[in-house]
């Protein structure tokens, strides 16, 4: 079986975590797996993205090619080859 | 040779740090740090090479800890910021007290929920404190109006003493393994038992080291017309301890409102206190006239220091940490306001002049001769 390979944007604001690439190739059937697999390799940039508890950090935005994960199956959304991942800080603060 | 008067002010949208000579006259501004992120606690380690540190407290990313090893000309951020571990559920939702600790590069952080940690390396790693962290109580403990914070960290040799608001005051008496509530004579307004075990809004608590056993606490007074359960509790806000923090008598007579939030003392005087008493409700300046009222007798009498300071139509709050008096010969006392002006009151207060008066929203000031 072919792993599946998927593309993480990342913002500009967060590419020092990850050596300042705009964009990682990381192997996930899902987006929860694919934070796994961020944890793993970019532990710091994961840190960002998510709390210690492994929830997605409220103020965080993630997602799959143009639609929210939200408005899909949240950490569960199935990905396929070539999808991308977009990490993004929403709208909000003073 | 300590020359230098150095300032950290963390404010809603990052640290500056002001510097001058010992004449004080002028103080030139640096920042912000960490631009745009609110910095709720900041320390200036005066232990071998100065180091500043703050916390960065990112709504959108998390927590962070700066350090500058140059005085706050850089900052950097550590190798990693106090975290819970994953099985323990809670997640880091501010920092709010940064102290050194015994050891020569240790550090201790409090945070929100409250909680206590640990770094042995000047903070690029992070350990939980059980004996506070995972006590009894702490899951008890509700969140005042700027969240369930752990503020304050003050030691006393082996002694340790945490201000939680709401959890009150507690004690460690085995150098921070384990821990006690500590709040007899500690009132709450807010619930029907005015002196509960724990869980009162401690808003500062202070001490001096010439004065070993005796602290000074600011605690959430305001509740003298109160008429709901347990009646009215008058003058709990301002307080006193001889016994290491086990009990607590008020000291609040004589001031013209018992609620506050910061609370200091004087460098080389035992019993010279600062305090900055708000109303109440709208947490201001009574009569929209700010003023630092001190007393020089352990809390016994207290005089209002208001010298330059605006008369009228000024309407901020100071935050538990925005006070602090540095520790030249004629020590100065500074505080930052909501409204971002920092000010500084030569000779313990007696004359004041605004410094800054149009930063961010300031959340707290540290000062120290290095």
């Amino acid at each position: 079986m072919t792993e599946t390979t998927v593309a993480i944007l990342v913002p500009a604001v967060l590419r020092e975590y990850c050596q300042g690439a705009k964009q990682l190739s990381l192997p996930a059937g899902t987006v929860r797996a694919a934070l796994d697999e961020l944890e793993r390799r970019h532990p710091s940039l994961y840190r960002n993205v998510c709390d210690e508890t492994g929830a997605v950090r409220r103020h965080v935005n993630l997602f799959v090619n143009t639609l929210h994960v939200r408005d899909r199956d949240g950490l569960d959304t199935a990905l396929a080859p070539g999808d991308v991942v977009t990490i993004l800080p929403a709208i909000s603060g003073g | 040779m300590s020359d230098r008067v150095v300032l950290a002010i963390g404010t809603k949208k990052g640290l500056f740090v002001a510097e001058a000579s010992k004449t004080r006259r002028s103080f030139a501004l640096r920042g912000p740090f960490g631009s745009g992120v609110a910095v709720y606690a900041a320390l200036i380690d005066a232990r071998g090479t100065p180091k500043l540190y703050a916390s960065s407290c990112n709504a959108f990313f998390g927590m962070k800890v700066l350090r500058s090893t140059n005085l706050g000309k850089t900052f950097k951020e550590t190798k990693s910021a106090p975290a819970f571990p994953k099985e323990d559920g809670r997640a880091l939702a501010n920092i709010w007290s940064l102290e050194p600790a015994n050891d020569r590069k240790g550090l201790y952080c409090g945070v929100e929920p409250a909680s206590l940690f640990h770094s042995d390396d000047g903070g690029d790693t992070w350990d939980l404190v059980p004996g506070i962290s995972n006590h009894e109580h702490a899951r008890k403990w509700q969140p005042g109006n700027g969240g369930l914070c752990m503020h304050t960290i003050y030691r006393e040799g082996d002694r340790m003493h945490l201000g939680i608001s709401t959890g009150g005051h507690y004690l460690s008496e085995d150098g921070g393994q384990t821990f006690v509530a500590a709040n007899q004579g500690v009132g709450a307004g807010f619930q029907p038992d005015p002196y509960p075990e724990f869980g009162q809004c401690v808003h500062k608590i202070a001490g001096h080291k010439d004065a070993p056993g005796r602290l000074y606490m600011q605690n959430h007074g305001g509740w003298a017309n109160w008429d709901g359960p347990g009646g009215p509790r008058p003058d709990i806000g301002v307080l006193r301890s001889d016994d290491h923090g086990h009990t607590w008598r008020s000291i609040a007579k004589g001031l013209p409102s018992d609620f506050g939030f910061p609370i200091v003392v004087h460098p080389y005087d035992a019993d010279t206190v600062y305090v900055m008493p708000l109303e109440p409700m709208t947490r201001t300046c009574p009569g929209s006239a700010p003023a630092v009222w001190r007393s020089e007798n352990g809390g016994d009498s207290w005089r209002r220091l208001a010298k330059g300071l605006p008369k009228k139509q000024s309407f901020f709050t100071v935050l538990r940490d925005g006070m602090d008096i540095d520790e030249l010969k004629s020590p100065a006392l500074y505080f930052g306001t909501t409204t971002g002006q920092l000010w500084m009151g030569r000779d313990g207060g007696e004359e004041w002049t605004c410094l800054f008066d149009s930063l961010p929203p300031i959340h707290c000031v540290k000062v120290a001769v290095v």
